[in-house]
C-alpha cells in the first residue's frame, strides 16, 4: 500500500502551519521527515493518519493492505499514549479487543508482537514501572500487533535517553526490515534520520514546506560500516549547512510564542 | 581516586545543613493521642465544673446515651433507616452524575447546557426547597432519597466532568488512531482515566450524602439518624443529640476508610 | 484656658453621674415577633416597663427553642414563649422557672385549628370522632401542636399511638403535605388556617381552643434571675400584666355573639402589634389568641403537661412540674393542685 500527500496546507486560525505538501511513500520505504521545532512535523503526521483534517488537498491510498492487516496505517507516539490503568499486556491488546478475533488468536497475536521487541518477560507489570525505553517497546508492540502497512512514527525516539535510543533503533530497523512495513518517521534528529531513513524529506520552518527531498545511497543494513560513515558523514553536514539557520530562525521564533 | 595531600586547615567547617522539612507524615499514635486529650480536657472541664453540662454534656454522658441506644436496639434501627436513604440516593445520585458528567465531558451542546445549570442549582439549599418536594414526591421515602441523590448528582457531575477533561487528549488520539468506536473509547479511556477525579467526587459526594440526611428526615421520618438527631435538639436532649452526632461522624469516618481502600484497589497503577 | 477646659470635664461627668443615677435597670427580654407576645409590644410602646423602673431591651428570636436556651446562658434575661418538651427538659435541669402566663386555648378564641384535606373529608373525615388511625401533619414531636393532639386524644378516647404523626419542621411544609393529599389533617394557626378554609384548600374540624383549653405559652427566667434579681422579674411581670389587661380589654371580651368583641383601644394596639409583628392589623385580628389579663396560669395543665410528655417519652422522667413554676409573682394562678 502507498500513502501519498496531494498538496496538504494547513493553518490553525491565523497560524499558517504547513503548505503544499506532496510526496509519496513507496511500499515497504521509511520516509524521514525532519525539520525545525514547530514548523508542523506532528500536524503532517495527524493528517496524514486521519486525525485531522486538512484546510488544503489531502492524504491518499492506493493499493489495498496486506490481508490480515487491522489497521492499516497505525501510530507509534512521541509521549507513548500508554493507558497506566492497563499492564503491559493490557495496552498491546486495547488495539485488538473491537477487532474479530478468537480468544486464542488474539492472545497469540499479543505473545508474539510481545516477544518480538523484548518485552516477553514484562507482560504483567504497569507502564508507571518501566523505563521509558521500555514504555516505548509497549508502544511499539502495540502498533505492530495490528499488523500495519504502515507505520506513522512521531519523533517515538526524543523522550528517551541517547543510549536507549540507539539500542531501540537497531531494533526498530531489524523488525522493520523483516516485516516490509513502510513507515514516516518524524524527528528533529539528522542522525536518526540518516541511520533508519531510505529518503529524507526536509521541512523548512513554518509555515512547512517541502525544502529538499534527499535519499539516501546506502541500503539500511550496511551504514554501520567505516566506509559508510564517511559518505553518511558528509550527507549529514550538507543536510545540517541546509537546515541550521532555519533551525536557529526557528528557535527564536519558539520563545516568542 | 581521591584528593590527598590537602592539609587540614582550622578555617576549614561544615557544610551547614540547608534542607529537611516540608515533608509532614502521619502517624497514628498521634491521631490517637489527639484524640484521648481532646476528650480528656471536655471530660475535666465539665467534671470540673468549668463547663455546664447544661451547655456541653461531658463525653462520659455522651457514651451513655449512646450505650442506651445500642442496648435498646434503636441505634440499629435508625443506622438501618438512614444507610439505606444514603446507600439509594447516594447510588442514584452517583449514576446520574456520572452520565451527565460524561456528556458534558463529551459534547458541547451538553458541557454549554449543564455548566450554568450546575452552577444555578448546585448551590440552593435543599431545605429550601422542602415545601415542593413535599408537593412533588410525597413524604415517604422518596424525597429523602431525591433530596441526598440530589446533592450527591451535582457533586458528581462537576468532578466528572473536570475527570474527564483531566484525561490526557493524546489518550483519545490514540485510541481513534487505532479505529476504537466511540463507545469503546469511553468505556476503556475515558471512564479510567477520569476514575481518580471520580473517586476524588465520592468523597465530597458521600460526606454531602451523610449532611443531607439530617435535611432529608427533616421530611416525616420517624426512624433514622438524622432524624433522631433533629428531635434530640428540638426536645433539648443534649447528651442524645451529640450521641446522634457521634454516630454520624463515626459513619463519616467509615465512609472515608472505604473509600480509602477502594481508592488503593481500583488505583492500584498509580 | 485650662480653667475652662478642666470646667467642662467637671460638668460632663456630674452629667454621666446624675444620669447613671436615673437610669433605668436593662431587662432583655426574648420574644418572638408574634400576637401571643401582644402585651409585651404593648407594655414597651406605651412605657409600662419604663414606668416600672425598667429599661427593655426585646431580643428578637425566629423560634421558641433558642428563646429558652438564651435565657439559659444569660443572653436574656426574662424569655416568653410557646411551652414545649425542649422547654421542660431543659427547665427540669433546673435551669429555668415559669414565672408568668403567657397565651392560653380558651373556648371562643381561635388561636389553633385542627384542619382535614378536602379529600379525607370526602373520605369521611368530618369530626373528631373521625379522627382515629388518621395521619396528622405537626411541626415536631415535643411541640405544642403534638400536646394539642394527646390533648384531643385523651378527650375522644382514641390512641395517638395509632395516629401517624408527620413531623414536618415547618408551617409551609405541613401546608404542602395537606395540599399534597400526603396527610389527612393538621394542626395549625389560625392566621393560616383561615385562608386556606376561605379558598377551599382544607376544612375545619374545630379550634383546639373550644376543645381542649390548655396554658400554651409562658415567662420564665433562670432560678439565678428569680433569687438574685427579684424585684426586676416582679416589675417585669407587673408591666406585663398591666399591658395584658390592656390587650384583653381591647380584643378578648366576648360580645352578645360569642365572638370576642372589639374595645375602645383596639386599633390603637393593633397598630402597636402590626408595628411589632410586621403583619397588617386584618390579618392579625382573626388570630388574636387568648391571654390571661391577670397572667394566671392553668396550673393544673403545666403539671399535666410535663405528664403527658413524659408518658410520651419525650420528657426526662425526673423532671418535676413543682420545681419548675414559681407562683409566687402573681396571685389567683387558676386550678393550683396540692
Ligand atoms: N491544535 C492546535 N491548535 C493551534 N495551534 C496548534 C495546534 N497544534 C499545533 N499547533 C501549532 O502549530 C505549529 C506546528 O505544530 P506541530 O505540528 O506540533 O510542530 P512540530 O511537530 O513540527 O514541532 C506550532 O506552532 C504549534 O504551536
Ligand atoms: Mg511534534
Amino acid at each position: 500500500m502507498e500513502l501519498s500527500a496531494e498538496g496538504i496546507g494547513h493553518s490553525f486560525g491565523a497560524l499558517e502551519v504547513l503548505d503544499g505538501i506532496d510526496f509519496r511513500v513507496a511500499a515497504g520505504e521509511i520516509l524521514a521527515v525532519i525539520g525545525p521545532s514547530g514548523c508542523g512535523k506532528s500536524t503532517l503526521l495527524s493528517i496524514l493518519g486521519g486525525l485531522l483534517q486538512p484546510d488544503k488537498g489531502r492524504a491518499a491510498l492506493d493499493g489495498a493492505p496486506p490481508a490480515d492487516s487491522l489497521n492499516p496505517l497505525t501510530f507509534v507516539f512521541q509521549d507513548f499514549a500508554l493507558l497506566p490503568w492497563r499492564t503491559v499486556r493490557g495496552n498491546v491488546e486495547l488495539a485488538l479487543e473491537h477487532h474479530r478475533l478468537s480468544g486464542p488468536e488474539r492472545r497469540e497475536r499479543v505473545e508474539a508482537a510481545l516477544a518480538a521487541i523484548g518485552l516477553a518477560e514484562f507482560k504483567d507489570v504497569y507502564p508507571k514501572q518501566l523505563s521509558g525505553g521500555m514504555r516505548q517497546r509497549v508502544g511499539i508492540a502495540r502498533a505492530l500487533v495490528v499488523r500495519p502497512a504502515i507505520l506513522l512514527m512521531d519523533e517515538p525516539l526524543s523522550a528517551l535517553d541517547a543510549q536507549t535510543r540507539e539500542l531501540l533503533m537497531e531494533d526498530f530497523l531489524d523488525l522493520w526490515l523483516d516485516a516490509k512495513v513502510s513507515a514516516v518517521y518524524v524527528t528533529h534528529n539528522l542522525t536518526e534520520a540518516l541511520r533508519l531513513a531510505d529518503r529524507i524529506l526536509v521541512l523548512s520552518r513554518r509555515p512547512g514546506r517541502i525544502k529538499e527531498m534527499v535519499r539516501v545511497p546506502i541500503p539500511q543494513r550496511e551504514r554501520t560500516s567505516l566506509a559508510a560513515q564517511a559518505e553518511l558523514a558528509a550527507l549529514s553536514d550538507t543536510l545540517w549547512q541546509s537546515i541550521k539557520r532555519e533551525a536557529q530562525v526557528a528557535d527564536r521564533e519558539m520563545t516568542d510564542v | 581516586m581521591s584528593d590527598p595531600g590537602v592539609p587540614p586547615s582550622p578555617a576549614r567547617r561544615t557544610v551547614p545543613f540547608r534542607g529537611g522539612g516540608f515533608a509532614p507524615q502521619s502517624r497514628s499514635w498521634i491521631s490517637w493521642a489527639t484524640l484521648v486529650v481532646v476528650l480528656g480536657a471536655w471530660q475535666g472541664a465539665v467534671s470540673g465544673g468549668l463547663v455546664s453540662p447544661i451547655f456541653l454534656p461531658s463525653p462520659w454522658t455522651i457514651l451513655l446515651a449512646l450505650k442506651s441506644l445500642i442496648v435498646s436496639g434503636e441505634l440499629w434501627r435508625h443506622l438501618a433507616a438512614s444507610l439505606s436513604r444514603i446507600g439509594l440516593g447516594w447510588a442514584l445520585g452517583t449514576m446520574a452524575g456520572i452520565v451527565v458528567g460524561v456528556m458534558m465531558g463529551l459534547f458541547t451542546s451538553f458541557r454549554s447546557g449543564g455548566i450554568p445549570m450546575v452552577s444555578a442549582l448546585y448551590p440552593i439549599p435543599k431545605i429550601a426547597l422542602l415545601p415542593l418536594f413535599i408537593l412533588w414526591f410525597g413524604i415517604g421515602e422518596t424525597p429523602k432519597i431525591v433530596t441526598i441523590g440530589f446533592g450527591v448528582f451535582f457533586a458528581t457531575v462537576i468532578a466528572t466532568f473536570t475527570g474527564v477533561d483531566g484525561v490526557p487528549r493524546s489518550l483519545i488520539r490514540m485510541g481513534q488512531s487505532f479505529g476504537m468506536p466511540m463507545f469503546g473509547i469511553v468505556r476503556k479511556i475515558l471512564l479510567p482515566g477520569a476514575l481518580p477525579g471520580i473517586l476524588a467526587g465520592f468523597r465530597i459526594s458521600a460526606s454531602t450524602a451523610l449532611l443531607l440526611v439530617v435535611s432529608a428526615e427533616m421530611v416525616g421520618a420517624q426512624l433514622g439518624i438524622g432524624s433522631f438527631v433533629l428531635s434530640a435538639g428540638n426536645l433539648m436532649q443534649t447528651d442524645q443529640l451529640l450521641a446522634g452526632v457521634a454516630v454520624l461522624s463515626v459513619l463519616g469516618l467509615m465512609i472515608g476508610l472505604l473509600l480509602s481502600r477502594l481508592e488503593k484497589w481500583l488505583l492500584r497503577w498509580r | 484656658m485650662k480653667a475652662r477646659w478642666w470646667a467642662a470635664c467637671a460638668a460632663v461627668v456630674a452629667l454621666l453621674a446624675a444620669g447613671h443615677a436615673q437610669a433605668a435597670d436593662k431587662i432583655k427580654i426574648g420574644v418572638l415577633k408574634l400576637v401571643s407576645s401582644g402585651p409585651i409590644f404593648i407594655a414597651q410602646e406605651k412605657g409600662y416597663f419604663a414606668a416600672e423602673g425598667l429599661d427593655a431591651e426585646l431580643v428578637y428570636f425566629e423560634a421558641a427553642q433558642p428563646i429558652s436556651v438564651a435565657a439559659v446562658s444569660g443572653d436574656i434575661d426574662v424569655g416568653i414563649t410557646g411551652l414545649t418538651a425542649g422547654f421542660y427538659n431543659l427547665a427540669g435541669k433546673g435551669a429555668l422557672k415559669i414565672v408568668a402566663a403567657q397565651s392560653r386555648e380558651e373556648k371562643g378564641y381561635h388561636l389553633n385549628a385542627y384542619l382535614a384535606s378536602p379529600a379525607a373529608y370526602e373520605a369521611g373525615l368530618k369530626s373528631f370522632k373521625d379522627f382515629r388511625g388518621k395521619s396528622v401533619a405537626i411541626t415536631q414531636t415535643g411541640s405544642t401542636f403534638h400536646y394539642s393532639l394527646g390533648l384531643l386524644a385523651e378527650k375522644y378516647k382514641f390512641p395517638l399511638s395509632e395516629n401517624r404523626l408527620v413531623a414536618l419542621q415547618s408551617l409551609p411544609n405541613m401546608v404542602s403535605a395537606l395540599k399534597g393529599n400526603q396527610v389527612e389533617a393538621l394542626v395549625i394557626p389560625a392566621t393560616i388556617a383561615v385562608p386556606m378554609i376561605e379558598r377551599g384548600e382544607a376544612k375545619l374540624l374545630g379550634w383546639v381552643g373550644d376543645e381542649t383549653p390548655w396554658q400554651l405559652g409562658a415567662s420564665f427566667a433562670t432560678p439565678k434571675t428569680i433569687a438574685e434579681r427579684r424585684t426586676l422579674v416582679t416589675r417585669y411581670v407587673s408591666a406585663y400584666r398591666k399591658a395584658a389587661k390592656d390587650f384583653y380589654e381591647a380584643f378578648l371580651q366576648m360580645g352578645p355573639d360569642g365572638n370576642p368583641k372589639n374595645g375602645p383601644e383596639a386599633g390603637a394596639l393593633l397598630a402597636i402589634l402590626s408595628k411589632f409583628t410586621g403583619q397588617t392589623a386584618e390579618n392579625i385580628r382573626p388570630g388574636i389568641p387568648f391571654v390571661d389579663p391577670e397572667a394566671r396560669l392553668l396550673v393544673d395543665d403545666i403539671y399535666h403537661q410535663v405528664e403527658w410528655y413524659q408518658s410520651q417519652g419525650l420528657v426526662d422522667k425526673a423532671v418535676e412540674a413543682k420545681a419548675i413554676v414559681d407562683l409566687s409573682f402573681v396571685s389567683g394562678h387558676f386550678n393550683v393542685p396540692k
